[in-house]
């Protein structure tokens, strides 16, 4: 009787054991920033001064009616569709093939990650070089076919593509890897009933491989929804360090828009509020994405 | 298994390692004084720290040394938190105007002492970090000046004098350089303009008026005041007569443009020297400096101050003033190559001797002197920096063809009201 | 039988090969860069051979910056990091994945929302934090605010709710096992490979963080990071050093990958012999 009720008492209490490491550094060390920078939103707060008058929604009004904001707001998106779509497709290509057995795994792998562990200062100055205007490889290889030298910089769609094409370089190996370790948990056995039936690749991937890994694809659409639309390093190395994002704003994410704000002007009441407004968005867009991707077909 | 238990013991072994390491690292028992000063590119101050500390064994130098951007936002976020900022934090003029804002985080030099010392240099240099309470956060380091770098081959080959001396008489003022600039453009020299790009050219005019965007109430006169438009043609004029290779600054295709001769002239602080000679190894003897059209003008230099919230306010006080001393400055000078701002020092062989062989020997040391010696006083406020980006991504917008010149200029002004 | 699989299929390595290239090139290019000079950066057309200088530069990085505390440094926060996430994921992906009980929805929008907001202002309150509780300039700071991630919940769960078969863990609840022997026998070593991959993903983010503790460290107790800036500061950056630097610095984060890469595939071998 008593092994029954510790067992009972197991299965009901144990899992709160489970999440409280979790819960408790995060109710420490991460819940207190946000809420902090949510009442810093609610303030004219900049920090370079000590008087920080209280202005209620204020902050979000005028974030509302900026231009620049929603300049920001539809640059991220266009990069964010420009980056995410070709990266993800990329990403699970790349890994149905690793799937197989292949010669050097340790090789490939690494290799996968080697975008990840290029220091950011190093990207900087290499795809500066490769997308400069005079001089840079991209437009040297575009010469041979006969086009002329782009502005790389200067264009929005020109910019967002070089953009895109960073973040979709420095991305692609990280979600394959992850689309890798779940595909490698499906059960040889399905693969091997569909190859006597005699699936080629291609279909195996789509009619097994996609709705075995469905949960990893959720997850991977909605990380790279949360992180392609919090993008601020690319877009604050192409332009070399400026905060706003070239000339006139053309490449400017919400995140840049973000720092600049909170770091170019240290409008910190300014910046928090454009910090909640991105998270709303996020979440949106994030929630969009689920209900759509859920239309896969479970396995 | 067996492998993960070992992995997993020795992380718990690094673990611990950690614990003690990190609890380590403060040197309690000494009875030093120490002394952390915050700095950011090359100051050259190592071997100063060490001829101090010699002198003075009760103080104990620390330097930290981070990049410019870093050094600023670090700086901003440790006053804010009032917490963690350098016994003395160098901060560089294009930032002094936000911090100029809140003097009281700083001490007032004056209260130390500084008024003693005020003479040693140039009165705008003095007045610059003084913010408007009256209060002087700052003891001025180096000073960039403004001369006229160009190549001397490729004027020879547009017909134009290669002399340095002739070549500062064919630009007493700024419309002289355009008239310059469009004699060589009518030489047609391949793949090659008169000047790099906008930025530069618009900040050299701005510096040279009386009253810039601020006047010294710190309000915005960037509409009002007919000298920042006058900056603003001034340099639109170049750019429309093509006198532009059109190349931003800092970016690789401006790397590439020293090496290839993309543009013949560029407005050059002092520490622009050891810039080209580096890029451009292979154009050694070909530059030369001549002066820069107005006369005047700085770019770049720092000072520093001492945050409120230091222990030792007394020997971060005398250790700055001797750092900043023209004595401590000429050694820079010489071993780092920073232009001292105390004029006392300009008179003094060390810089009137002073020539640089990659530029054809140019005398460097009195051509920087001159720029800054004269200097008018402009006040700088707070947001001169993100004003001066809005303006200059005006004048960008115009050379990418993106907007007509007044179009630019309404847009840039809107900007600036939003700014402040 | 490989030998074979190489010639049947010379498309799919060939396009390997090809990703590789590119994934290395800009790699690649910065220990170029950091064997040469830096009028090599700008010299056209680019220089991609090595040079001479490689030794020379290393020195000059060791005789700039304590390179070699850095480098102990970030590999102590890095690991503790690594290994408390991963631990505190994989608990809690294992409760939130197949574990009843009440508030489990609530609780994991809640650690779904947390990564949607931007956390890049947060170091303002993180550091009055970590100077009320006197961490300033210790490791500790930089260690603390990530020890937990809400991302590596979300990873784990998701994994471990595809990859732990449900009627295995029922069947040993039927034969009487506790959750913690469920935990230590059937989901650890399923975990593996998705633990290895957060792994990966948790050290090389640590490695590479650089915001945080250039705030809350100072230049003589640094990570890699901080030390970078060092290098790179300057009114002219010196790319060579700055590259010298990065190659450097990213050479530990190779050889954690070859090693956790085994591991890897050691736990899926296991687990292909087991299922």
């Amino acid at each position: 009787m008593k092994r029954h009720a510790l067992h009972r008492f197991d299965v009901k209490a144990s899992p709160y054991f489970y999440i409280s490491p979790f819960f408790i550094l995060f109710g420490l060390l991460g819940l207190f920033p946000l809420l902090y920078t949510a009442w810093v939103s609610l303030h004219d707060w900049s920090l370079l001064e000590d008087a920080h008058p209280f202005v209620g929604l204020d902050n979000y009004t005028q974030l509302l009616k900026d231009p620049f904001f929603w300049n920001a707001l539809v640059n991220t998106a266009s990069i964010w569709v420009l980056s995410t779509v070709p990266q993800l497709i990329l990403a699970l290509l790349l890994a149905h093939v690793l799937n197989s057995r292949l010669r050097g795994d340790t090789f490939w792998r690494t290799g996968l990650l080697l975008p990840n562990i290029t220091s950011v200062v190093a990207v900087a100055i290499i795809f500066g070089q490769l997308f400069s205007r005079d001089y840079g490889i991209v437009n040297w290889i575009l010469g041979l076919f006969g086009a002329g030298h782009i502005d790389w910089n200067a264009g929005t769609a020109t910019s967002h593509v070089a953009i895109s094409a960073m973040v979709i370089w420095r991305w692609t190996g990280y979600n394959a890897l992850i689309y890798l370790a779940a595909m490698q948990a499906v059960p040889d056995s399905l693969h091997e009933a569909a190859r006597i039936d005699g699936a080629s690749s291609l279909q195996r991937l789509v009619r097994i491989t996609i709705p075995s890994i469905r949960p990893t694809i959720i997850f991977t659409v909605i990380i790279s929804t949360i992180g392609g639309l919090q993008i601020l390093a690319e877009p604050l190395l192409f332009g070399r360090g400026g905060l706003t994002g070239g000339s006139d704003r053309q490449f400017q994410t919400l995140a840049l828009f973000l720092y600049e704000n909170g770091f170019g002007h240290y409008d910190f009441g300014y910046a928090s509020a454009t910090a909640w407004l991105m998270f709303l968005i996020i979440a949106i867009v994030a929630a969009i994405n689920f209900s759509i991707i859920r239309l896969i077909r479970r396995a | 298994m067996r492998n993960l238990h070992r992995l997993v013991t020795a992380i718990a072994a690094v673990t611990l390692v950690a614990g003690l390491a990190a609890c380590g690292g403060d040197d309690k028992g000494t009875s030093k004084t120490k002394i952390v000063i915050g700095t950011f590119g090359e100051f050259g101050y190592n071997d100063l720290y060490k001829e101090y500390m010699a002198a003075h064994p009760e103080i104990e130098i620390v330097e930290r040394v981070t990049k410019a951007e870093d050094h600023h936002k670090n700086i901003v976020a440790h006053l804010a938190t009032g917490q963690g900022s350098a016994d003395i934090e160098a901060i560089e003029e294009g930032w002094l105007g936000q911090f100029k804002v809140n003097p009281d985080k700083f001490y007032n030099l004056l209260d130390l002492g500084a008024n003693d010392i005020k003479n040693q240099w140039p009165e705008w240099k003095w007045k610059a970090s003084i913010a408007r309470n009256g209060a002087q956060i700052g003891l001025g380091t180096d000073v960039g000046g403004l001369a006229m770098c160009y190549r001397t081959d490729l004027f020879a080959k547009a017909g134009l004098p290669t002399n340095r001396d002739e070549v500062s008489k064919l630009w007493p003022t700024w419309d002289g350089y355009i008239s310059t600039g469009k004699k060589y453009a009518a030489a047609n020299i391949p793949e090659s303009a008169f000047f790099d790009g906008p930025a530069v050219m618009y900040r050299a005019v701005l510096g040279q008026a009386d009253i810039g965007l601020y006047d010294t109430n710190d309000n915005v006169v960037v509409e009002s005041n007919p000298a920042v438009r006058g900056a603003f043609d001034k340099t639109i004029e170049a750019l429309k007569s093509g006198l532009s290779a059109k190349i931003e600054a800092w970016s690789p295709d401006w790397n590439a443009g020293f090496q290839k001769g993309r543009f013949a002239t560029i407005a050059c602080p002092s520490w622009m020297m050891a810039y080209i000679q580096e890029q451009a190894k292979d154009s050694a003897g070909k530059w030369d400096i001549a002066k820069i059209p107005g006369g005047t003008g700085n770019w770049g230099g720092s000072y520093l101050t001492i945050p409120k919230q230091t222990k030792n306010s007394k020997e971060a006080f005398a250790l700055a003033k001797w750092l900043t001393s023209p004595a401590q400055q000429a050694k820079v000078f010489r071993k780092a190559g920073n232009f001292p701002s105390t004029s006392t020092l300009y008179s003094d062989p060390v810089i009137t001797d002073f020539v640089n062989p990659f530029f054809s020997n140019a005398p460097v040391g009195k051509i920087f002197s001159e720029s800054v010696a004269t200097m008018k006083a402009q006040y700088l406020g707070p947001k001169a920096g993100d004003i001066n980006t809005a303006i200059i991504n005006g004048l960008t917008r115009v050379e990418q063809g993106k907007q007509g010149p007044d179009e630019a200029w309404q847009q840039a002004v809107a900007e600036v009201k939003k700014l402040v | 039988m490989r030998l074979a699989q190489l010639r049947q299929r010379p498309l799919v390595y060939l396009t390997l090969m090809a990703f590789v290239f590119f994934s290395a090139f800009p790699l690649y290019y910065s220990v170029v860069v950091a064997s040469l000079d830096n009028s090599a950066l700008g010299s056209v057309p680019p220089r991609v051979v090595p040079g001479g200088h490689l030794v020379d530069n290393i020195q000059r990085v060791f005789d700039t910056v304590p390179f070699g505390l850095a480098m102990t440094n970030s590999l102590i926060v890095s690991a503790v990091i690594t290994f408390s996430v991963v631990l505190l994921s994989t608990l809690a992906g294992f409760a939130f994945a197949k574990l009843r009980f009440r508030g489990r929805p609530a609780l994991y929008v809640i650690v779904i929302v947390t990564i949607m907001v931007p956390t890049q202002l947060g170091i303002i309150p993180l550091y009055m934090l970590m100077a009320k509780v006197q961490l300033i300039d210790s490791l500790y700071a930089v260690i603390a605010p990530n020890l937990v991630s809400a991302f590596g919940v979300f990873f784990m769960t998701q994994y471990l709710s595809a990859a732990v078969p449900t009627e295995l863990l029922e069947a040993g609840r039927a034969d009487g096992c506790s959750t913690l022997r469920l935990f230590w026998h059937v989901v650890l070593p399923i975990a593996r490979p998705a633990a290895a991959v957060l792994g990966m993903l948790t050290f090389l983010n640590a490695w590479n963080d650089f915001f945080w503790p250039l705030v809350v460290l100072t230049p003589e107790n640094p990570t890699v990071q901080i030390s970078l800036s060092t290098i790179a500061s300057g009114y002219v950056t010196d790319y060579a050093l700055t590259l010298t630097g990065t190659a450097l610095a990213t050479m530990p984060l190779v050889i954690v990958f070859a090693l956790l890469g085994k591991h890897v595939i050691s736990g899926i071998m296991q687990g292909a012999i087991k299922g």
